[in-house]
């Protein structure tokens, strides 16, 4: 079928306007590592602030070009399943605020008004701008799914017994996942740091802004990981050339997943003082339960995999992974989920890390984190997203996707330079290497007292891996743009839009998870019951608050007016 | 339709895994005590003054205060075998506390006092980075701790003493009167502030503001007895002259 055409317009404005974004947002990804390893030694380079560019880094490439993504694949992939027109009013309202939210956020980081990074921690204070446009940014992307939900409910009622497609499920996760995890941060943007930031409150309780960042801030990883997921679930068996596995796996990671990603933000602050050790354990625990969806997945998309490979005379306990294809320009956008899922094994080992409790003492806050997530965001989601984006536009516009061999070397040359970049940064974070930090300056230069030489070998693999990956950002861009000044297919133009979905190889019938509703009910009541404890303790040990503080100015801001 | 014999094999071995990796930590964390922070409820203010306090043997108790851009204490040197009860506050912003090499990783939050225990049982140089991004200065944010078999006690250095403490200091009041209570050439301000003083003349006054301001401005004017009457004029201006008043009101006790 086809899309509504203003729905394919402005599909195709959420894909590119932050693919345009990215192009600062990788600019800047180059440039840190040649800061860290000392090729840099200055405060700022081409007059953008070390810190300043980090913030943009953050923002650009994990908020606002993973939002957009979740938000284009979501009308895409809801309109095309359920064959339904979706709300134009509503998308053309969604596209609106996010725009104007994320160029106002944006701007305020070039004038250098907000260099506050993207966990934006107070008592550092950014310009109240930055977060009107966050909290513009963040309701904006809360109105599309309001307006599928009557699309799907309608839906069920027209087609009775028959399953959700695999895809809405998906979608509908990716985005009671965020409804959940936004209304907290949403709170703090608000309610906290921008009556502070205009001086109309005189301090912030960091501890409470803290933690209700983090019961946004872990959620929101899955929220980058869901529409992959939907990609690999819906897709990638098919691009094997097979069906996926089991029905029932899917189905069942997604629900966990709506499940488990809220409750367990405080795995990120098991080094913060005024939380209990009680709260932090049953989190951590809870952080561990998350291993069981991801593994299921493992073993599912293997087996389909598998499964796809036999079909095509693939033969051998081993031998059969030589029958995949990995280089088959038709299906360019095989290798941009195969590669994402390799990553992805070596992000979720290094996770298991990072969320064992007392383990996390050695790593917490040093270059080992960004090695991790430039395994799982900047992995499997980050690859899900070019691919995606590149399916999504070029079919939108029924252009050919022009340099398909190109096209398919981008995630192979992305995954040896995050694999590079990682074992440096993972090197770096257990000799003491903290995370993001201007280190030309100080502990990678040789003429200063605080020189640490034991961190070159890890500084300049994140060097040599961050410019590999600047190389494969550069190809694909050479692919977009070619693909964009290509002149629209005829034989395409003749055909529907569609969306290369598999189809199950057991399709059990489960009814434990055909419903989203008690889901989403235990998702709630878990929430309380894990937050419950820690906020009573920040709120009653009468943590003070804090006045603001500007990142180039030891002086506290006076909110005096 | 039940799920696939492979499927459920899966799915256990996925249970299994949480569970052992669950059990590991457990023993971690009961087995070889290695936690992380919990809460401290003061239910006062948290501390702004840098200080080490020797308890008993090795064992010292450490306050550490974080600013942008710096640590205090600096430098900390303690002698090889030593246990640091660990407590560290910010003044200002939100600061990272790692301690190289070892189980000690806080967060410094506004508010808020961090707290951590750290057994040196091998001697060598224990870097402490802030990790957490907390402004400009924030990659010149460092301290170091000096584990040693050459030292008997502990010393530091980079805590900053008040301003009184620095202007004697400065002017070279301290090369005659002592701050710690033993005498030199002049009497010590150890606990002088308040109390009665006789003087070379048979007099008596109260240390007080007057008396100190008028031996600054006329330092022969009296001397106190068993004292040689050699103090030399003192060039302060009005603001150093309280602020010197302030912190010898301050070593009353």
């Amino acid at each position: 079928m086809e899309l509504q055409k203003n729905l394919e317009r402005i599909i195709l404005i959420e894909l590119l306007v932050p693919l345009t974004l990215f192009i600062f947002g990788a600019y800047h990804g180059v440039m840190q590592v040649m800061y860290q390893s000392g090729v840099i030694r200055a405060t700022s380079f081409a007059g953008i602030d070390y810190y300043q560019g980090l913030t943009a880094h953050g923002v650009i490439n994990a908020i606002v070009l993973t939002t957009f993504f979740a938000v284009a694949l979501g009308a895409a992939v809801v309109s095309y399943e359920l064959k339904s027109r979706v709300s134009i009013a509503g998308a053309t309202l969604a596209l609106i605020l996010m725009l104007l939210g994320a160029v106002m956020a944006a701007a305020m980081i070039f004038m250098g008004k907000a260099s506050v990074l993207y966990t934006f921690y107070p008592p550092l204070m950014a310009h109240p701008l930055f977060y009107v446009g966050l909290a513009l940014f963040i309701v904006g992307s809360w109105v599309p799914f309001w307006t599928w939900i009557p699309v799907y409910i309608r839906w069920r009622k027209e087609n009775p017994g028959r399953k959700t497609p695999m895809g809405v499920v998906g979608i509908f996760a990716t985005f009671i996942v965020w409804q959940l995890a936004t209304l907290p941060v949403a709170f703090e943007v608000l309610a906290q740091l921008l009556p502070w930031s205009l001086g109309w409150t005189p301090g912030v309780n960091v501890m409470l802004s803290r933690t209700l960042f983090w019961f946004f801030g872990h959620p929101l990883v899955y929220f980058w990981l869901l529409p992959t997921y939907v990609l690999y679930y819906t897709m990638l068996p098919n691009l094997a050339g097979g069906k996926l596995f089991s029905d029932f796996a899917g189905r069942f990671t997604f629900m966990t997943l709506i499940l488990l990603s809220c409750p367990l933000g405080l795995h990120h602050q098991f080094a913060d003082p005024g939380i209990s050790t009680s709260s932090k354990g049953f989190q951590g625990v809870l952080t561990l339960m998350v291993a069981i969806p991801s593994l299921l997945t493992a073993f599912t998309l293997a087996a389909s995999l598998e499964l796809a490979a036999r079909g095509r005379g693939g033969k051998g306990l081993f031998g059969w992974w030589k029958n995949l294809p990995y280089f088959d320009p038709q299906v360019w956008l095989f290798p941009y989920l195969f590669c994402g899922l390799v990553i992805f094994l070596f992000g979720g080992i290094t996770g298991i890390v990072n969320a064992s409790y007392s383990m996390n003492n050695v790593v917490h806050n040093t270059a080992w984190i960004p090695a991790h997530f430039h395994l799982t965001v900047g992995g499997p989601v980050f690859l899900g997203i070019l691919g995606g984006s590149l399916l999504l536009i070029t079919g939108l516009l029924k252009k050919p996707v022009v340099s398909r061999t190109m096209a398919l070397t981008v995630p192979y040359v992305w995954m040896v330079g995050t694999f590079v970049f990682s074992s440096g940064f993972f090197l770096g974070g257990l000799r003491g290497e903290p995370r993001r930090t201007n280190l030309g300056l100080t502990y990678m230069n040789p003429a200063s007292p605080s020189y640490r030489p034991d961190w070159w070998l890890a500084t300049h693999m994140g060097l040599l891996g961050g410019c590999i990956m600047g190389l494969a950002v550069l190809l694909y861009f050479i692919v977009l743009v070619r693909s964009l000044a290509a002149a629209p297919d005829a034989a395409l133009a003749q055909a529907p839009f569609s969306l290369p979905t598999s189809k199950p190889y057991h399709d059990e019938d489960i009814a434990a998870v055909q419903n989203f509703t008690p889901w989403v009910a235990a998702a709630v009541l878990l929430c309380v019951v894990s937050y419950y404890a820690p906020v009573r303790d920040i709120v009653k040990n009468g943590i003070t608050t804090a006045p603001g503080f500007r990142p180039d100015n030891p002086a506290a801001v006076s909110t005096a007016h | 339709m039940a799920i696939n014999v492979l499927e459920r094999r899966a799915l256990m071995g996925a249970i299994a895994f949480v569970a052992v990796s669950l059990g590991l930590i457990a023993y971690a964390t009961w087995g070889l005590g290695i936690n992380v922070p919990t809460c401290i409820p003061l239910g006062t203010k948290p501390f702004d003054q840098a200080s080490v306090t020797k308890h008993d043997g090795k064992n010292y108790e450490v306050h550490f205060v974080a600013r942008m851009w710096a640590f205090e204490p600096a430098v900390l040197r303690v002698p090889t075998g030593s246990t640091l009860d660990i407590y560290a506050v910010t003044k200002d912003v939100t600061h990272g506390f790692l301690i190289a090499g070892t189980n000690v990783n806080l967060m410094l939050v506004p508010g808020a006092v961090a707290n951590g225990r750290v057994h040196f049982s091998k001697p060598g140089i224990y870097n402490i980075v802030c990790h957490e991004y907390c402004g400009k200065g924030h990659q010149a944010m460092n301290a170091q701790i000096e584990v040693s078999d050459q030292i008997a006690d502990y010393s530091v250095e980079g805590i900053p003493a008040s301003a009184g403490l620095k202007l004697l200091d400065e002017k070279g009041c301290l090369a005659c009167h002592t701050v710690d209570g033993s005498a030199r050439i002049g009497p010590t301000f150890k606990g002088a502030w308040g109390t009665t003083l006789h003087l070379a003349d048979g007099s008596t006054r109260t240390f007080d503001a007057a008396l100190f301001e008028q031996k600054i401005h006329d330092p022969t004017a009296f001397a106190v007895t068993g004292y040689p009457p050699v103090m030399p004029p003192i060039p302060l201006t009005d603001d150093e002259i309280k602020q010197i008043e302030a912190y010898l009101e301050g070593l009353q006790n």
